[in-house]
Parts: C-alpha cells; sequence; structure tokens
C-alpha cells in the first residue's frame, strides 16, 4: 500500500497558505516530515487524517480516495494530533477502552487484552485508574500515543509525536514506532531532526506549505558532505558573517557563538565539519538558493 | 493601581462588540416596547393607567432587570474568570498587584460597564415616549394620551431598582466566577435567583406570608408588586414608588447581602493559580508492575465495521455522555433547586383564599410541570455541553479520526440526554408520588403520571434538545447557539403579538390542555397526536441536517460544511430526510385540512375584526321592539362520543310591546359555528335580509304580530365537532362532562355582548369608548333583568337524549326516562316561571340524594370525588333553612349540583340547578377546620343564594345590577358561613376579601364605581360586597338586614314589564329597603359603603394598660383614624370623620391564644384619639376596627400589643 498526495493545495480564510501544490509518494515504513513551526506540517497530517478539506489535488491511500472515502481510510488510521485534550474525569484504561470501541474493536476480550498491552507499552499500566485530569504532559502524550495504535492500523499519522516526552520515553517510543513501522506507513511529523535521522526510511522537508525536499535522510546528509563548515566566532561579528556567508546554524557552544556555513569550498577560517541532518535541514530553509547553485 | 485595573477593565469592555450588542438589544427591545404593539413589557399599562406614568415606568425597569441577569452573568460572572479560561491567571498574579485592587478594579470596572449598558432601558424609554407618535407602524398610538413627560420617574426607578439590582446580581455573578472558575456555576447561578423569585410566588397564595415573600426576591420585584397592590390608577399614575418600607427592607437587605458576599469573596478568593481544594483528594495508590513495556507484545485484534458494532458504539457513547451529564456539579444543582421549588410549591398548591386542594394526581401533575422551565434550562446548557464536549477539552480530533459514522455521535449524545431526562421523570414522578404520601393521599395513579409525563413532557423534552442541537451545530460556536435559543424564546413569545398563532407555526405546539379527572384527556389526544407527529418529522429532519452539518475535523466554514455534507449525504440519509421532508409536509396538510379547512381559523385579530364588523353593521337594529319567548321545548340528542348534539324545538314569542311586530331579527350562535337546518314561524315568513358571516337573518313575518299575540318558533340546530381546531378547541360539549348553555340556541336581536369591550382594543379599530352598561334609569335596561332581553320569563320543558352510559340534566323536574336504541332519554319540565337560561349537563355520574324537607337534594359527582360531598350536602340545607327561614321560601321541590370537567374553575346557578367545577369545591382539602376556610360549603351557599337573588328576583340589566345577585348571593353565603364557623374563620374570609377587593380596584382599566353603581366588576360586587354587607348586618343587626331582604322580595318577587312595577328591581331599590332599617345615626354608613368609595386609615399608635386592682386592668390606647373619599380613577381625598368604629381589647388565654375580650363600637370624631377602657383580664394587645370591618388598606397596623405601664 502507498499514499499518493498530488498537487494538494490548501489556503485558510485568513490568506494563509497552508499547503501549495504539495506532491508526495509515501511507501510503507517510517516516513519524517519535518518542518519548523507553522510550516504546514499539521495542515498536510490533519488532510491525510481525513480530518481537513484541500482545496485542490488529491490523497489516495492504495484504492481508497482519503479525500471521499473517509470512513473507509479511518477504519485503518491510528492518529496522533499535536495538540489534544482529554477528558479529565475519565481514567486512561476507561477511555481508551472507549476508544477502542469506537475504533470497531467490539470484541470485549480482545478489547481487554489490546488496552492492556498497550498500557503496558505506553508505561501507563501502573496509573490506568488514575483519572487523565491529574496526568502529566509526558503521560498524556503517551496515552495519545497509545490510542493511536489500537486495531493494528495501517496507516499511523503521528504529529509531534515526541514533544513534551522525557529521552528514555522517547527512545521507547521511537522504538515502538520502528517496530510498528515495518509493514505500516508511518507518518511522523516533527521539528527535531534527530528522530527523522534515527527512525525514517524516507523523509520531506516543507516550510511554508511547500515541499523543499523528499527522498532519503541518508542522500540528503550524502549531497551537503563536504560542503559544510564551521567556525567559532565573537558575537559581535555575527551580523557580518550572515551577510557574508550562508549561515545555516548559530549555536552558543561554551558561551560563544558556533557558526556553520554552506559553501562549496572552505572559507577562510573555517573549519571542515560533518555533515549532519540537521545542517540538511536549516539548508534546506534558510539556503535554498545556495543549493541550488 | 485600582484605577488602572478598573480601566482596564473597562477599556476591555469598551473594545467588546458583545457590549454594544447587549445595549442594543435592551435598547431595542425597550424602544419596541413604547412605540409598537407587538411587543410589551410587564403589560400592567393600559386601561385608565397610563403607558409612562412612573409606575409602568417602574414596572418596566424592574422587568428588564430580569434580562441583566444573563449579560450580568456575561459580563460580572467572567470578570475573573476569564483570566482562568484564556489561562492568563499565572501571568497577571505573578504582577505586583494587590488581591485588592485586582478583584475590585475588575468588579467596579465591570459594574460601571454593566450600568452604562443599563441606561439603554431609560434611554429607550424616554426616546420611545418622545417620538412614538411620529412613528408609522403603531397607528393607535396617536389616539393614546400620554402624561407629561417627567424625566424623574425613568430616571428614579433605574437608580432605585436598577442600580441596587445591578450592584446584587453582579456581586452574586462576580463571587461565583471569581472563586469556582467555572463559567456553569455562573448559569446555575442566575437560576437559583429565578427561583427564589418563583418561591415568593408561590408563598403568596398565602396572603399571610407577603412580608416574607416581598424580602426573599432578590430581584425586589416581589416587594414593589406587593408594595403597591392596593395603589389606584391614579396614584399609579401621578406617585413615583417611594423607597420605604419592604421595599426598603428589601433592598438594604439585598445590598448587605451582597457587600458580604464581596467581603467573603475577597478573603476566599485565592491569589494562587493553583488551589489548595477544601476536600483532600483521595491518594489512588500506584501499583508499580515488573513487566517491561518492550516485552510486551501488541495483540491484533479485529476490527468490527458493521452496523450492529455501530449500535454498541451508539450505545457506549450514550452511556459515557449520560454519565458525563450526571456527574456535572451544575446539573445536579439544577435538578435539586427544580425539586425543591417544587416540593415548596407542595405546600401551597391550588390554595383558594389559603384552603388547598387534594393531591389528586392531576393536581400533582400540574405542579409537576412547573420543573419544565428547568428542563429548559437543561436542555439548553447540556445539549450545547454535550455538542461541544469534545471540542471544549480539544479531543475532537482523536474522536472524530475514529471509523465511526456521524450519526452515531450525535444519536449519542441525544441517547445520553435522553436517559438523563428518562431518570429525571421518573424522580418526578416518585416526588409527585412522595407529596401524595406525606399528605395523607394514597390513590396513586400511575398510569397518569406516565401518560402526562412520559408523552407530553418527554416530547418536549425530545424536541427542544433536537432543535438546540441544530442550532448549536449550524451556529459553530457555543455561545453564539446559545444565544440564538434565547433569540428563539423571545421570537416564539412576542410571536403571538404578530397574529402568528397557527399551531403550525408555533414550534412544538400541540396541547392535550390540562387533564380532568371527568374527561380526562378527552378529545385532545387527536390533536395532540396529529400536531406533535407533525413536529416529529420537523426534528427528524432538523437531526438529518445535523448530521449532514456536523463538523467532523477543523474545516469550520459553511462553504466547506455544505460540500462535507453533500458527501455525508448516503442513502440511508437520503432517504431518511426525504422521509421526513413528505412526512412533515403530509401531516402538516392533515392538520391544516382539520384547522382550515374543516374547521375556521381565525387568529385573535380576526375575530376582533368580526366583532368590529359586527358592531359596525348590525348596531343599528339595537334596541329594535322584539317579542319575548315565553315557552321553550326543545330536544336536545347528545351524542358525546361524537362531540355533538341537535336541538330541535320550539319557543314561543309573545309581543310584550305596544306596537305590532312585523321583522323578526334572530341571531344565530356563529361563535360555536352552530348549524341552523331550519327556522320558522306557524303562519309563515319570509327571509327579508341575512347576513350569513354574522348569523343574523331578518324575518318578516306573514301575519303582523300584534300586542299581546304570541307567534311559535320552530327550529333545528346542530353542533358538529369536525376533525380538530387550531386553538380555542370547544371544552363545553366532550367526552364525559358536557355542560353548555342556552346561548349555543337561537336568540332574538342585536346582542350587543359580541361587541368588543376594552377601551383599548375599541380605540384601535377606531370605535367610540363604551360604557360597560346601561345608565340606572335607562328605560330599556329596566325593561330587561340580567339574562337579557330575549325573554322575562318561561315555561320550559326539554327532552335530552344522551350515550347510556351518560345521566343528562337540565332545570325542571324529571318527568320520565327511558332507553331507546341504546341511547338513554331523560325529560324536564318546569313548573313554575323561570329564567330564561338553563343548563345542559350530560356526564357518567354518581349520585348522592338527600332530603331537605320536602326538597330533594341530590349531588351528582364523578367517581373519586367523594371528598366534599358531605360538606356541599350540608351547606344545601344550611342554606335552604335559613334562606328561607329570613328570606321568602325556596321556589323549588329540588336542588341538584353537578360536576362539570375542569377546563372551566367556576360554579353556576341555574333554576334548581347548579353545575359546579370540579376544579374547585369537589377536590379542596379543609385540612384544619379550625384553620381553612370551608370553600365547598361558602361556594355551595353562594350558589344556593342565587337561587333567591338572580332567580327570585331577576335584576334590571343596568348598572349596579350585580349588586343585587352577587352581592346578596355573598351575604347569604356569609351569614350561613357565619352560623358554623367561627369569628376567625369570618374574619380570615373577609380578610381575603379585603385584599382582593383592594387589588382589584388597582388595576381598574375604566373607573372604579361604588357598589350602588357597580358595572360587572367582580372585586366590586363580590368583594367588596362580602365586606360592605357584612358591615352593615355588624352596623345594623343581623335581623335588620334580612328584614329589608325579605321585604324586598315582598315587593319585588319575580318582577318585570307584567309585574306590579313594570319593570325590573335596581340597586337603588334595594338601597332603599336597608335605609329603611337603618337608624339615622347610621345613616352614614350607607352612602360609605354602597353610594361611594369609601376608605380608612385607622392606626393603633400606642396601647398601654395598668392594673388598678384585681381583676381590673385599664387600658388606655391611643389610635388614629382617617376617613378617605376616593374617585372613579382613585384620587383620594381626607374627609371629615365622624364615625362609629369598633374599639377592641384582647387577651392571651390559656392555651396562647388571643381572644376578643372587649369589642364596643365608639365614636371617633378626630384623627386622634384616647380611649380608656377597663378589661377584666390582662389585655394582651388592643386597636381600632380590630376585625377589619372597615375598608382600610393597612389592615395589620389597626391593632398592637399592650405594653404594661408600672404605677408610679
Amino acid at each position: 500500500m502507498e499514499l499518493t498526495i498530488s498537487n494538494l493545495s490548501k489556503t485558510y480564510s485568513n490568506g494563509v497558505q497552508a499547503l501549495k501544490d504539495v506532491n508526495l509518494t509515501i511507501k510503507q515504513g517510517m516516513f519524517g516530515l519535518l518542518g519548523p513551526n507553522g510550516a504546514g506540517k499539521s495542515s498536510l497530517m490533519r488532510t491525510i487524517a481525513t480530518l481537513q478539506e484541500a482545496d485542490s489535488g488529491s490523497i489516495s491511500l492504495g484504492s481508497l480516495n482519503v479525500l471521499t472515502q473517509k470512513e473507509e481510510v479511518r477504519q485503518i488510521l491510528g492518529y496522533l494530533p499535536q495538540e489534544f485534550g482529554v477528558y479529565p474525569k475519565v481514567s486512561a484504561e476507561d477511555l481508551l477502552n472507549h476508544l477502542a470501541v469506537l475504533k470497531g474493536i467490539t470484541n470485549r476480550k480482545e478489547r481487554q487484552e489490546i488496552v492492556k498491552a498497550l498500557l503496558y507499552k505506553t508505561n501507563l499500566y501502573d496509573a490506568r485508574k488514575k483519572n487523565l485530569g491529574g496526568y502529566s504532559g509526558g503521560m498524556k502524550q503517551r496515552f495519545g500515543i497509545a490510542q493511536a495504535l489500537l486495531a493494528s492500523p495501517k496507516l499511523i499519522i503521528v504529529d509531534e509525536p515526541t514533544a513534551g516526552l522525557d529521552p528514555a520515553e522517547r527512545n521507547r517510543f521511537l522504538n515502538l514506532l520502528s517496530e510498528i513501522g515495518e509493514n505500516t506507513i508511518v507518518i511522523l511529523s516533527t521539528h527535531i531532526v534527530e528522530d527523522v535521522k534515527e527512525l525514517c526510511s524516507d523523509m520531506a522537508i516543507i516550510n511554508k506549505g511547500e515541499v523543499l525536499y523528499k527522498g532519503n535522510p541518508q542522500d540528503a546528509i550524502d549531497e551537503i558532505q563536504g560542503r559544510v563548515w564551521s567556525k567559532r566566532i565573537a558575537k559581535s561579528e555575527l551580523e557580518t558573517y550572515k551577510k557574508t556567508h550562508v549561515v545555516i546554524s548559530d549555536k552558543l557552544v561554551g558561551g560563544t557563538p558556533v557558526i556553520r556555513v554552506l559553501a562549496d569550498i572552505a572559507p577562510e577560517g573555517f573549519d571542515a565539519a560533518e555533515g549532519d541532518l540537521e545542517d540538511v535541514y536549516f539548508a534546506k530553509i534558510f539556503g535554498t538558493q545556495v543549493i541550488t547553485v | 493601581m485600582l484605577a488602572e485595573i478598573l480601566r482596564f477593565e473597562f477599556d476591555y469592555r469598551k473594545r467588546r462588540a458583545a457590549t454594544y450588542l447587549y445595549f442594543a438589544i435592551l435598547f431595542i427591545l425597550c424602544f419596541a416596547a413604547v412605540t409598537s404593539q407587538y411587543v410589551t413589557i410587564g403589560g400592567v399599562a393600559g386601561g385608565q393607567i397610563k403607558e409612562n406614568s412612573p409606575y409602568n415606568l417602574a414596572f418596566m425597569t424592574i422587568i428588564m432587570t430580569f434580562f441583566m441577569t444573563f449579560i450580568a452573568s456575561a459580563i460580572m460572572g467572567v470578570a475573573v474568570l476569564r483570566d482562568f479560561d484564556h489561562k492568563m491567571e499565572a501571568l497577571i498574579f505573578s504582577k505586583p498587584l494587590s488581591k485588592f485592587n485586582y478583584l475590585f478594579g475588575r468588579f467596579l470596572g465591570s459594574f460601571v460597564v454593566m450600568v452604562l449598558i443599563y441606561c439603554s432601558i431609560w434611554l429607550a424609554f424616554m426616546l420611545g415616549f418622545g417620538i412614538g407618535k411620529h412613528l408609522p407602524w403603531d397607528p393607535s398610538w396617536k389616539e393614546k394620551t400620554m402624561l407629561p413627560f417627567d424625566a424623574w420617574s425613568f430616571i428614579q426607578p433605574f437608580v432605585l431598582y436598577g442600580i441596587t439590582n445591578l450592584f446584587i446580581q453582579g456581586a452574586i455573578f462576580f463571587a461565583a466566577g471569581a472563586l469556582s472558575r467555572k463559567s456553569i456555576v455562573l448559569y446555575t447561578q442566575g437560576i437559583i435567583l429565578f427561583v427564589l423569585y418563583q418561591v415568593t410566588s408561590q408563598l403568596l397564595s398565602d396572603i399571610e406570608n407577603k412580608t416574607l415573600a416581598s424580602l426573599i426576591d432578590p430581584f425586589g420585584f416581589r416587594a414593589f408588586i406587593i408594595y403597591t397592590e392596593y395603589w389606584t390608577p391614579a396614584q399609579k399614575n401621578t406617585m413615583l414608588v417611594p423607597m420605604e418600607g419592604m421595599l426598603l427592607w428589601n433592598r438594604l437587605i439585598w445590598c448587605g447581602i451582597a457587600i458580604l458576599i464581596l467581603v467573603i469573596t475577597y478573603y476566599s478568593f485565592s491569589f494562587n493559580v493553583i488551589r489548595t481544594g477544601l476536600r483532600k483528594k483521595k491518594a489512588i495508590k500506584i501499583e508499580t508492575s515488573k513487566i517491561r513495556p518492550e516485552q510486551v507484545t501488541i495483540p491484533s485484534v479485529s476490527q468490527y465495521i458493521s452496523i450492529g458494532a455501530n449500535l454498541q458504539q451508539l450505545w457506549k457513547q450514550t452511556i459515557f455522555y449520560s454519565k458525563m451529564v450526571a456527574k456535572e456539579i451544575p446539573f445536579i444543582a439544577i435538578v435539586l433547586v427544580g425539586l425543591a421549588d417544587i416540593i415548596i410549591g407542595s405546600f401551597y398548591f391550588n390554595q383558594m383564599y389559603g384552603t388547598s386542594s387534594y393531591p389528586v394526581t392531576a393536581n400533582v401533575l400540574g405542579l409537576l410541570n412547573e420543573f419544565d422551565l428547568f428542563f429548559l434550562i437543561i436542555i439548553v446548557f447540556y445539549s450545547g455541553e454535550l455538542i461541544w464536549k469534545e471540542r471544549s477539552v480539544n479531543i475532537n480530533l482523536i474522536i472524530d479520526a475514529m471509523p465511526v459514522p456521524n450519526w452515531v455521535n450525535l444519536v449519542a449524545k441525544f441517547m445520553g440526554l435522553l436517559i438523563i431526562y428518562l431518570g429525571l421523570l421518573i424522580t418526578l414522578i416518585l416526588c409527585g408520588i412522595l407529596i401524595q404520601l406525606f399528605n395523607g393521599y394514597f390513590v396513586f395513579e400511575l398510569s397518569l403520571y406516565i401518560k402526562a409525563l412520559f408523552v407530553n413532557t418527554l416530547f418536549f423534552l425530545i424536541a427542544w434538545t433536537l432543535l438546540s442541537f441544530f442550532v448549536q451545530i449550524m451556529a459553530n460556536s457555543k455561545f453564539v447557539g446559545y444565544a440564538l435559543m434565547f433569540v428563539f424564546f423571545l421570537i416564539l413569545f412576542f410571536i403571538d403579538a404578530m397574529g402568528i398563532q397557527h399551531p403550525l407555526f408555533i414550534f412544538n405546539s400541540g396541547s392535550l390542555d390540562r387533564y380532568s379527572d371527568m374527561n380526562k384527556y378527552g378529545h385532545f389526544i387527536t390533536s395532540f397526536s396529529w400536531i406533535k407527529l407533525y413536529w416529529l418529522f420537523f426534528i427528524g429532519l432538523l437531526f438529518a441536517l445535523s448530521v449532514l452539518f456536523t463538523v467532523r475535523g477543523t474545516d469550520v466554514l459553511f462553504k466547506t460544511r455544505l460540500q462535507l455534507g453533500k458527501l455525508r449525504l448516503t442513502k440511508p440519509l437520503l432517504t431518511f430526510a426525504i422521509a421526513t421532508i413528505i412526512g412533515f409536509a403530509a401531516t402538516g396538510c392533515f392538520v391544516y385540512y382539520n384547522t382550515n379547512k374543516l374547521n375556521t381559523y381565525l387568529t385573535r385579530d380576526q375575530e376582533e375584526d368580526r366583532q368590529v364588523d359586527y358592531e359596525k353593521t348590525l348596531k343599528k337594529f339595537e334596541n329594535i321592539p322584539q317579542p319575548r319567548i315565553t315557552d321553550v321545548n326543545l330536544k336536545v340528542e347528545i351524542y358525546p362520543d361524537k362531540r355533538d348534539f341537535v336541538a330541535e324545538g320550539y319557543y314561543w314569542l309573545k309581543n310584550k310591546t305596544g306596537k305590532p311586530i312585523q321583522d323578526i331579527h334572530i341571531q344565530n350562535d356563529v361563535l360555536h359555528n352552530m348549524q341552523l337546518a331550519y327556522l320558522k314561524f306557524d303562519g309563515g315568513a319570509k327571509e327579508k335580509q341575512t347576513w350569513k358571516p354574522l348569523g343574523y337573518t331578518i324575518y318578516t313575518l306573514t301575519h303582523t304580530l300584534n300586542p299581546g299575540d304570541s307567534v311559535k318558533m320552530s327550529f333545528k340546530t346542530s353542533y358538529s365537532s369536525r376533525g380538530f381546531v387550531a386553538r380555542g378547541s370547544n371544552t363545553e360539549v366532550v367526552y364525559n362532562g358536557t355542560f353548555f348553555n342556552n346561548s349555543y340556541f337561537p336568540s332574538l336581536g342585536y346582542n350587543d355582548g359580541f361587541e368588543i369591550g376594552n377601551d383599548d382594543n375599541r380605540r384601535k379599530h377606531k370605535l367610540p369608548e363604551k360604557e360597560r352598561m346601561m345608565a340606572q334609569n335607562d328605560p330599556v335596561g329596566l325593561g330587561q333583568s340580567l339574562f337579557g332581553d330575549d325573554s322575562d320569563y318561561i315555561r320550559f320543558e326539554i327532552v335530552l337524549g344522551t350515550s347510556k352510559d351518560q345521566t343528562a340534566i337540565a332545570p325542571g323536574y324529571l318527568q320520565k326516562s327511558w332507553e331507546e336504541k341504546d341511547r338513554k332519554y331523560f325529560h324536564y319540565k318546569m313548573d313554575v316561571p323561570m329564567v330564561n337560561f338553563y343548563s345542559i349537563v350530560s356526564a357518567r355520574y354518581e349520585v348522592l340524594k338527600d332530603k331537605w324537607h320536602n326538597v330533594n337534594l341530590e349531588i351528582y359527582y364523578n367517581k373519586g370525588h367523594e371528598f366534599n360531598l358531605k360538606r356541599m350536602m350540608e351547606s344545601m340545607k344550611a342554606s335552604l333553612d335559613y334562606f328561607s327561614k329570613n328570606f321568602s321560601p325556596f321556589q323549588f321541590r329540588q336542588m341538584r349540583i353537578m360536576e362539570f370537567p375542569k377546563y372551566a374553575e367556576f360554579a353556576q346557578s341555574f333554576a334548581n340547578t347548579v353545575p359546579f367545577s370540579e376544579g374547585i369545591g369537589y377536590i379542596q382539602r379543609i385540612k384544619d377546620p379550625e384553620e381553612d376556610l370551608d370553600m365547598p360549603y361558602y361556594v355551595t351557599a353562594h350558589e344556593v343564594g342565587h337561587q333567591w337573588w338572580g332567580h327570585q328576583v331577576p335584576e334590571a340589566n343596568v348598572k349596579g345590577n350585580a349588586m343585587l345577585s352577587e352581592t346578596q348571593a355573598q351575604y347569604s353565603a356569609l351569614m350561613v358561613l357565619k352560623q358554623t364557623y367561627s369569628q376567625e374563620q369570618m374574619q380570615k374570609f373577609l380578610k381575603y376579601e379585603l385584599n382582593r377587593y383592594l387589588r382589584g380596584r388597582s388595576a381598574e382599566r375604566k373607573k372604579e364605581q361604588p357598589l350602588v353603581d357597580v358595572e360587572r366588576q367582580g372585586y366590586i360586587h363580590y368583594q367588596k360586597g362580602s365586606l360592605a354587607m357584612f358591615a352593615l348586618q355588624d352596623y345594623i343587626g343581623e335581623d335588620k338586614v334580612n328584614l329589608a331582604l325579605h321585604n324586598f322580595l315582598n315587593d319585588w318577587q319575580y318582577p318585570g314589564p307584567e309585574s306590579k312595577q313594570k319593570r325590573y328591581p335596581t340597586s337603588r331599590d334595594l338601597l332603599g329597603y336597608f335605609t329603611e332599617q337603618t337608624p339615622d345615626s347610621l345613616k352614614y354608613i350607607i352612602t360609605d359603603m354602597f353610594e361611594t368609595i369609601t376608605l380608612f386609615e385607622n392606626k393603633a399608635q400606642t396601647v398601654t394598660y395598668q392594673k388598678k386592682a384585681d381583676k381590673q386592668y385599664e387600658v388606655t390606647l391611643t389610635v388614629l383614624a382617617e376617613k378617605l373619599r376616593a374617585d372613579s380613577t382613585g384620587n383620594e381625598k381626607n374627609i371629615a370623620i365622624n364615625d362609629w368604629i369598633d374599639v377592641g381589647v384582647y387577651h392571651k388565654d390559656d392555651q396562647g391564644k388571643d381572644k376578643l375580650i372587649y369589642l364596643k363600637k365608639h365614636k371617633v370624631n378626630k384623627k386622634e384619639n384616647t380611649f380608656v377602657i377597663t378589661v377584666s383580664e390582662e389585655p394582651s394587645k388592643a386597636g381600632i376596627d380590630p376585625l377589619n370591618k372597615l375598608i382600610d388598606r393597612h389592615a395589620e397596623d389597626n391593632v398592637k400589643s399592650a405594653e404594661e405601664k408600672t404605677v408610679s
């Protein structure tokens, strides 16, 4: 099964164009959707998740037309929205059970089993009787993951799933996803480059509604390899460098900025740096013109 | 800092569109109320009370504060709540800001905004009254007379009630919002305020509770009403309602409560983001399991996508939602408050003169219906809550992505509420049964409960819930949804005034009317079922649309939703929608066919137009000389199960005028749509002219009817019920309990009773103002009795046929009764002349028989209504005893009382026959014979009294007439009551009469008349009549009054053109007989009580006593006495006093009861008087006119506790 997005566009009533002629083909396995806040990731994911209409374009999932055959898509969909709430006065177990029914797991025994398994899986079993209102952000997020995995979905869409998780939880979750991702389409949106690097066989970078890059993460890194240079500079020099070089990132290391620039030949005073996915990401977003040179 | 917060709040509101919207809504509403006829606030103006009178302005201003409750909750409630809702509290509380400044800045800021919004009210009133005359939409405005503009009368109520109410409501809502931090608590709060108001209305069915009721109403409305209840129209037009007495106390108490609430708010408001709850949360034990997540494999499960699975999902969701609602604290609060309201009501229900009724199920149902208001609140709030539930907790995207059809979710929400409703209905039934149980009433009609609540109420719940769902879904904002629902209510409220009264246009119309134990729900079931079916299809359609357009996902634009809707229009849904449309149209047509084709549908305005048409066309015939009916002989076949009857027979008409009569004017009864099969005269006649829609025909007799000659007029007329009607369904001809009178049969000449009586309405139709009755010296009036000009006395004979299981009764003596063709027949004949006013009654009756001398006494009643038969029987006997001994012999050998269904609540006296409503008397309950007034006894005595007053002496049809019939029937009943019941009970009765008289005169629309000129004013001929006659017999003696009445009867029995006086008597004739028996020293009371409107202001100022010796106490009283004379609008002036007034002293007996030990009339001839009285027992209290025999607006201050003065 394959998810094909063709020429998808969407403009909100306030004039913001959330999606601009998006074309993507997503195969089974983990697919990373990388982009800054407000890039249109969530819009794209909601549209795939049957919760938002597109102005034009089409999405197909295998033989299904996602935009019209919503019911059918929902049957095989697991969706974790970026931001969600819960009924505060209901326990995790009850709500998960309730959602399982809505998923169509109407066999009581099966339902109990999968609910139990998912609670274990997301490490919520011990707190299953607790009202969701009393959950911490991380616990709530894990609950969200648990519900997205109900009924072995064929298409899993997780929007910023690792936000709010501590490193251990994050690891566990990513492992879980990759485990499932072997025979499922998993679309993972994130602005954390590491997530994609570690997990995804395929990815797309999107900004301002446009797909800037699509392909294998390693290919992207290969492409940029040998063109990234770094230098430790004084704070006051930053603006000057930004004018004269293609600065793709600047971060503080031990209190002073280290900038990374993109160039085919080493600029003066710069050291060669190991290019990684983050550089690709920043390069795609901030340095488009250079890449195309 | 405070000022800054205040300004911040103010600026915030200034920028909000809602602020202007509130202002605009109030402004438009008030402006419309004063300038158009479609919107009315309060409705107390009209008649003599001018629209811009200070009283009406104050009244409208206070009513508008009810509206303020909604706005106050929105503005004051969220002043602090807003910060929590927007999660701003952490930011704000971390600022260097004192709690005082924060809280009171917010409070004052919002309060100022509220006051400014509220100014719209008086501004709109001022503008409306200023330019109303020039506006095009209400032409009758020009005819209205207005008082000169007085700005203060607009502003004063705004300050005294408006601002105080804003402060009170503001404080309460502010506190609720700040302390609960939950918006729904605010709504609940508002409801509680209304319930307090509601409770006061129940308390007031006992007039002893006036003070309490005045104080506990947070709006001050009740206090205002009670304070001004005796104000005459003149006072209402001229006086500002001052802030004093109970009004002042009410305001002080509630403003005090408001301040207290603010203080409490200040101290309990926690300036922290996290609050420590009052209760410690139960700690949930966290077990620690050993299983490592990595080891767990997720089992594969089977996923069912089928209708069966959908149903299971539906059920799960349903339970989920109903649990959610049931756990809501505000929901529980609303329910508890509603139940409390019912329980409080159960102490007072159906009271009449402080005497309550048996809690028969029909009565209890009436009480339970009060919960409808709470149901409505629950519907509106919780349908909104549920529709928005997912979105408000932000789980909507997860739920929306579940593979569940749209209808499942909506149906689940609906059914979730349905389960709540069912639970509440069962609770209500239990509540009803408990009320019956505690009242010692053990006939539980469970099936009736179920019919009423699970049919009528449940349908109401379903209809409004689905409407609310639809509105919420389409509005796509919870608050807009609420607002739209509110607007919808307002529209329903005003739509009626705009002439839209057809049930097809009134949402959820269709009524079962009240339940009668006799007639059950009767014929109302048919129209109810069809109209409800019609609405069922309608709400089905709304539901289909709701499913189509419900928001799923993030698209809220209506355009997108339309596209989505197209996508969702699956075959089953389409079929469902089409089926509802077809069903809706088909039932609509059927209803229309019934209401407008089988029957004639007239709106109220059209009915008025018909009245106008009648008057304009036919008034010219009003006093054309006509013969009079002297003989009635009819056969009436009643078909109760078809609600039809056919009457055939003849009248004899006699020319009693001095001139020959050629033309006979016949009025057929068009109001009841009577169909005349034929109408003919012996000797022949031809139709000269006919006005079909008006039912008026002039026949020209072939042979002139010479003076003294008679002609026989035969006719056949029928009443038939066809299908059902839109409104005003006939409740006189019914399945069980038919009761109608001869007004259905052809009558003679123009009937001025069809004219519009209300002067305001007449003005609207450009008709001249109308006198309510003819002048006392009008020969036309003197020549006809109160029963009209058709007849003086008739010979009467009638055969009634009815279904086999019913008994049919008419005046007269039963000659014969037989069965024929499965029907039952009764032949009645009267052997003495009687007035042309007869009832025809048919029902399934039980009968209780007894005898008084040679008079057969019978009470016909519905099985189960045995409660008061004995009292009524005793009353008949005592009445016949007293009246025949003191007035004149009883003219009949039979007296019967027959129960009729409670669609109307009265008893009416026909010749030897009294139909008596099941709603009064039959089910009244005298719980404590010492305390409760025996109303069945009294009403029976009154009606028996009419056998003399009305039947032995019909009075002339002129002003003052009812003083002869109604007032004397009241007197007669009082004298019978006095023989049997204690002085305290008589006093209690008269207290109610006084209250009703004073209230009646305050609402007089045209002019208050003295008793002797009363013109169909119930509060005068009944209530003032009771008071005057009771006082008269107290002053001149019962025997003297009776002697006067005896003499009067002697001279005036069976009056009329053929009697020795050649006319009917007037009130002044009777007054002559009273004067004759009154000593000169007391003649002034005749003037005071009968000929003028005289009031007293008596008051005990100081009461002290000294013990002089053993068993000798000297009481010194200082009393104030003032005498006032009022004109017809209620302008009063003091007049000199020179009256004999009771002075009384009480002693507390061993049981702690106050007993009169001294009561004597003293001459009072100045305002301040001192009396020194020696009594033999220790006085407890004393005063002037302690038994309230005189008309006094402050009856309670006549007596004062006595204080002992130590001998110095």
